[in-house]
């Protein structure tokens, strides 16, 4: 009964016309950027931060979200067709669904993606709705060092799947934290690290980090990048269908997929990459017909896809009710959440009923309008791979412009994004991956405040963060991820067999 | 090999400088409390001196195994540099929609084998588009056009 209520109430702020309208308008927004390869659901999520300040908290977040699962679907488009995948999580779905297209199958590849989108997500909107209201009441019961630990953890999980590497990405996590610590300190109302510069009094703001750090340096790797435009035939609806026993081949692969992307996207930090590889992974181990894949098998763009968007819809579980992003665009949405005033933790679903729940169920609506989307009309987004992208990063530039330029009419804040842009490329020039600086950035100031509450209770004893058994856990999870990242396990375990594991030549492809 | 290998000591370099700089400036300006009462130097003392222990596990790495920088592309940072100055500049002179104008032309002729005729109308595109998207439809307050 009560979950029926909580629905009814999601219901009614979910189905009004301007929410209805701005999910359409973010869903779209991710298939689009999804589609085209280079520009992520973190950027356009960055982008649209400055939008969202004129909207609703509820609407606002509904349209960031659409955008955030709307990617994964458009996604995998370019995989099959270009083989070249438009977010990272799609490209699993090049393995089957380029070769797929190859044969002559693209209808078929797409329409199954499409299909394998619709049902992770639900089974992820589902696993949602079971888990979040238990884990939130749950957290309740974390003290400051619980909260403490839970973010080590986070941004453990998150600096350890960078791209970079796992000491990389520890390095951009304080560098992140370190960032948030300029301005003045609510504690003390000492100023810190401004160098005497009024601006810097109220922090770096969080929309001229993320478009600097995502969206200005990636245009700049990207803008004269080698584009490649689909010139294949026109997919046509009638070779959509596939065989009947192709549709039974995909059941259980489809739920083994859903349930791995479960999994992923609720661990705090992983995210849809990590979900669709592992998935796969899984599947070639345990499939019948895994001396298909490859090949153009059909679970292989099944399970890949369910995977990651069942990861994309439960990430906003750790997200939502303990405030720890799942991964680094739900940090953003935390960052969002965090601007409307509202303070994302255990207590969001208790005090803020009408934005979890009419989240919830403006998934609902949003997965529907992408199968539609994604079916009758994909004709749109293969006709949008036509088009050389490179018109798109000179509009690009001007969007992220004019959206800081829009917070509060500050040129500053424009140069300040260009500055933060040209760091961001410094960076990236060295191979360190933005995103877990981003996290660290978001998680630091909330984790200075959790540590020194903590450590005011103990009376100055920094044993506490061990001593209480769920922060003790917490941060022996943390400990546990590092080493078994940074011991070399896999070549242990190659020496023992004397051959290569399965995981291996996936993640090989990846590179 | 040699300067391939100093290319690779850059990075954890920067970062060392960087939680260097962060932890000795917590000491030298900043209260840094008890234990019990932390002041506000004490947090960036200990991420600062966290990342500094980092960055040097990342130079004793790179000594041992070097690693290449990517290569950087000049003319794209350019491009994206000039559009963003572009806007910077033109917006409180001439009005957001000019900037924009200016900015799409600046940054799209940083890439290769597009038509001049092509940059125009896509400058054009873009600035209606902000227009519309911008102004009518989300009505944020800005110059359009300063003088109209």
């Amino acid at each position: 009964m009560d979950l029926l209520s909580n629905l009814a109430l999601g219901l009614s702020t979910a189905a009004t016309v301007t929410n209805l309208t701005y999910c359409f308008i973010g869903v779209f927004l991710g298939t689009f950027i999804g589609v085209l390869p280079g520009v992520g659901p973190l950027a356009a999520v960055a982008m649209l931060l400055p939008v969202s300040f004129y909207l609703e908290p509820e609407t606002a977040l509904v349209m960031l979200a659409g955008v955030y699962y709307g990617a994964e679907y458009g996604g995998s488009i370019a995989s099959i067709l270009l083989n070249i995948p438009g977010t990272p999580s799609a490209s699993v779905t090049c393995i089957d669904g380029y070769p797929m297209a190859q044969q002559g199958r693209a209808g078929v590849a797409l329409f199954m993606t499409a299909m394998a989108s619709f049902f992770g997500a639900l089974f992820g909107v589902v696993v949602m709705v079971l888990l979040s209201p238990k884990l939130a009441e749950f957290a309740l019961l974390f003290q400051p060092a619980e909260y403490f630990s839970v973010m080590v953890l986070g941004l453990i999980a998150a600096s350890i799947v960078s791209a970079s590497g796992a000491l990389r990405g520890l390095m951009m996590v304080c560098l992140g934290i370190l960032l948030g610590t300029v301005g003045v300190d609510v504690n003390s109302g000492e100023t810190r690290f401004t160098g005497g510069i009024q601006e810097l009094r109220d922090g770096v703001s969080l929309v001229v980090v993320a478009m600097g750090l995502f969206g200005v340096s990636e245009v700049m790797v990207s803008l004269r990048g080698a584009t490649k435009s689909y010139a294949g035939e026109k997919v046509r609806m009638r070779n959509f269908l596939p065989t009947p026993s192709e549709w039974g081949r995909s059941i259980m692969p489809a739920i083994r997929g859903s349930a791995v992307g479960s999994f992923f996207g609720t661990l705090p930090g992983t995210g849809q990459t990590v979900a669709s590889f592992v998935g796969y992974a899984l599947e070639k181990r345990i499939n019948r017909r895994r001396a298909e894949f490859g090949k153009g098998a059909i679970e292989g763009v099944v399970v890949p896809e369910t995977a990651n968007n069942a990861a994309a819809q439960t990430a906003f579980i750790p997200t939502l009710t303990l405030g720890i992003p799942g991964s680094t665009t739900m940090a953003l949405m935390l960052g969002a959440l965090m601007i409307h005033g509202i303070t994302p933790g255990p207590r969001l679903i208790s005090d803020h009923p009408e934005l979890f729940w009419g989240l919830v169920v403006s998934f609902l609506f949003g997965n529907l309008f992408l199968l539609v989307l994604n079916i009758p009309l994909i004709g749109i987004w293969v006709r949008l791979l036509r088009v050389p992208h490179h018109y798109l990063y000179p509009t690009v530039i001007v969007l992220i412009c004019v959206g800081v330029y829009g917070i509060s009419n500050s040129i500053t804040d424009v140069w300040a994004t260009l500055i933060f842009g040209v760091i961001g490329y410094v960076l990236r020039l060295f191979r360190f991956e933005p995103a877990p600086m981003l996290i660290g950035f978001i998680l630091g100031p909330m984790m200075e405040e959790y540590f020194r509450r903590a450590m005011l209770l103990s009376r100055g004893d920094p044993m506490i963060f061990v001593e209480r058994p769920g922060s003790a856990f917490l941060l022996g999870a943390g400990l546990l991820l590092l080493v078994l990242t940074v011991v070399p396990i896999k070549k242990i375990v190659q020496r023992l067999k004397g051959r290569l594991p399965m995981g291996e030549r996936v993640a090989r492809h990846h590179k | 090999m040699r300067s391939r290998g100093m290319i690779s000591l850059i990075g954890p370099l920067i970062m060392l400088v960087a939680g260097l700089g962060f932890a000795l400036g917590a000491v030298a300006s900043l209260d840094l409390g008890s234990f019990r009462r932390m002041g506000p130097g004490a947090f960036p003392l200990l991420v600062g001196g966290l990342l500094a222990v980092l960055a040097a596990i990342g130079v004793v790495q790179g000594l041992r195994q070097p690693e290449t920088a990517l290569r950087p592309d000049p003319v794209a940072v350019f491009g994206v540099v000039a559009g963003v100055t572009g806007f910077a500049i033109f917006t409180p002179l001439a009005g957001v929609l000019p900037a924009t104008g200016l900015a799409v032309f600046a940054t799209s002729t940083a890439i290769p084998g597009v038509r001049w005729a092509h940059r125009l109308i896509l400058s054009l595109a873009v600035s209606i588009a902000v227009w519309l998207i911008f102004l009518v439809g989300l009505g944020m307050p800005f110059v359009a056009i300063r003088g109209m």
